[in-house]
């Protein structure tokens, strides 16, 4: 249809016109489209909190708040089995169904952000000697970076064999006595991380720690009372 | 075809003549139909786009205003009517125990050891004060309904709130001075119908908010409390025996009977601010 004769005829004007129309309707299309698209996508980093550096509060808090809250399930869950006090059973089964939730908030920030579940070196505690902006020069002493060093509360690998050997009133009272004593090492911990992380559900998860663990101390002394005992020395 | 001749002689030609050529050149159909498709296409996706983002964000904008956040701890504050007591966590107290709440229903105080099972449970009795407090605790939703004023399909949407729905829990409350109470720990909304929209709003901004509960991570699984047979609600009011709203911890204390136990009651009824 379009032969030789009519492109050789067509006005050039109409040419002009003909392209500069499907120019504009191709610049609009592109714009329309990459409106859209810009629409549905959303900037990468624009709705999440930013990820703390390997060395902050955060990520060592996390870390260590994660393995000491597993012996604490592991004891409880040693309890559940072993007593034959529906109290202890039911602090017990309080105790391991919340650690282990709680494991799973501070797994699941690390593995967010990308950092291992515990560290690679075996230290503990190290983001409680260095303040939150970089290194402080005498540290607050407060933690241990020594890797052979366990973290505060926590129970030898002895006591806990131990504690799996016993029954009773017995069970019970060496079980209020270790999973006091693991509190109460857990308790500077998590007032650390409560002031000096810098995201905010660490903060807040750190002060709910140490209120709780706070109350549920003042529980087991109280039920160490009631059996006749005492807490271990410290 | 034969136009051709024609044009030739249109081009040098007067405007008058030009239109009548452009009226007698065949239109390019293909280019036009091209192009309006093209339009079209590009017009109806950032069209839907456009209405899908505009609805997601009234949405969410609907929902931020009940979700928690750093800045929007409590959005409670922003509902009418709820009424908000400060509480001191893990108080403990024993089965055989009462406590002299000073709200009904309870919301927050000294509770049972064992908590009342809260994996979206409906209980169709009511059930014991003590029990049903400590799930607040654990970040909890508790809906009461007052079994005289509540029934059919007021109830179905209440129990559509709780059946099934993790960290909620529902039960008749005798004597419930208002048909729909809600509660969670620290909070109360005490409601006429359930077609309000505030009871979906305190849910939201409530139920597992970690600013508001006090033990955060807490289980509603509860192996020591029967769903099937729950301890039964009590009418009567508590003796003077019972644990006041500042004891509760010291159960230990109060079983031995020390003085505390015995006055506490009468002075310290007052409710907290």
């Amino acid at each position: 249809m379009v032969d030789a004769e009519q492109e050789e005829v067509t006005p050039t004007r109409g040419v002009t016109a003909t392209r500069a129309a499907v120019a504009t309707v191709a610049v609009l299309a592109v714009l329309l489209l990459g409106a859209a698209i810009g629409l549905l996508i959303k900037v990468p980093g624009s709705d999440t909190g930013s990820t703390p550096p390997r060395d902050s509060v955060d990520v060592g808090f996390s870390q260590d708040m994660s393995a000491h809250h597993l012996q604490g399930v592991q004891m409880a869950n040693i309890a559940r089995e072993r007593t034959a006090d529906p109290a202890i059973e039911q602090l017990a089964f309080d105790i391991s169904s919340t650690q282990l939730e709680q494991v799973g908030r501070m797994k699941g920030w690390l593995f967010l952000w990308g950092f291992p579940e515990q560290s690679s070196d075996g230290r503990h505690m190290w983001w409680m000697t260095s303040s939150t902006h970089g290194h402080s020069a005498g540290g607050s002493g407060a933690g241990s970076a020594d890797p052979e060093q366990a973290m505060p509360g926590m129970a030898s690998p002895q006591e806990i064999a131990k504690l799996r050997t016993l029954s009773g009133v017995e069970f019970d009272v060496y079980f209020l006595q270790l999973m006091l004593r693991h509190h109460q090492g857990g308790a500077p911990m998590a007032e650390y991380a409560a002031t000096h992380a810098g995201q905010n559900v660490v903060r807040t998860l750190a002060d709910n720690m140490l209120k709780s663990q706070t109350g549920e101390s003042t529980y087991m002394q109280q039920l160490l009372t009631e059996r006749g005992a005492a807490p271990l020395p410290s | 075809m034969t136009s051709g001749k024609k044009t030739k002689a249109a081009r040098s030609s007067v405007a008058a003549a030009r239109s009548s050529v452009v009226a007698k050149k065949p239109k390019p159909w293909g280019t036009i139909i091209a192009v309006v498709a093209v339009l079209a296409l590009a017009g109806t996706v950032f069209g839907y786009a456009f209405s899908q983002i505009s609805e997601q964000n009234a949405k969410e904008e609907a929902l931020a205003q009940w979700t928690p956040s750093e800045e929007n701890k409590d959005p409670s504050d922003k509902i009418a009517g709820v009424v908000k007591v400060e509480y001191e966590a893990s108080k403990h107290v024993d089965a055989a125990q009462r406590v002299a709440y000073d709200q009904s229903p309870p919301f927050g105080g000294p509770h049972d050891n064992v908590w009342a099972d809260c994996t979206g449970t409906v209980y169709d009795k009511a059930v014991r004060n003590e029990n049903m407090v400590h799930p607040l605790e654990h970040g909890a939703v508790w809906i009461t309904y007052n079994p005289d004023q509540v029934s059919g399909e007021a109830l179905d949407k209440l129990k559509a709130r709780a059946d099934g729905q993790p960290f909620t829990m529902l039960s008749p409350y005798p004597g419930l001075d208002k048909p729909i109470s809600l509660q969670s720990w620290g909070h109360q909304l005490k409601l006429e119908s359930a077609d309000d929209e505030r009871i979906d709003q305190f849910i939201q901004s409530l139920r597992r908010n970690q600013y508001t509960y006090p033990e955060v991570g807490a289980s509603c699984e509860s192996p020591n409390f029967d769903v099937a047979n729950p301890p039964a609600f009590v009418a009567e009011a508590p003796g003077p025996d019972a644990v006041p709203m500042t004891g509760g911890s010291d159960a230990a204390t109060q079983e031995s009977g020390t003085p505390s136990a015995s006055d506490a009651p009468a002075a310290t009824s007052t409710p907290g601010s």
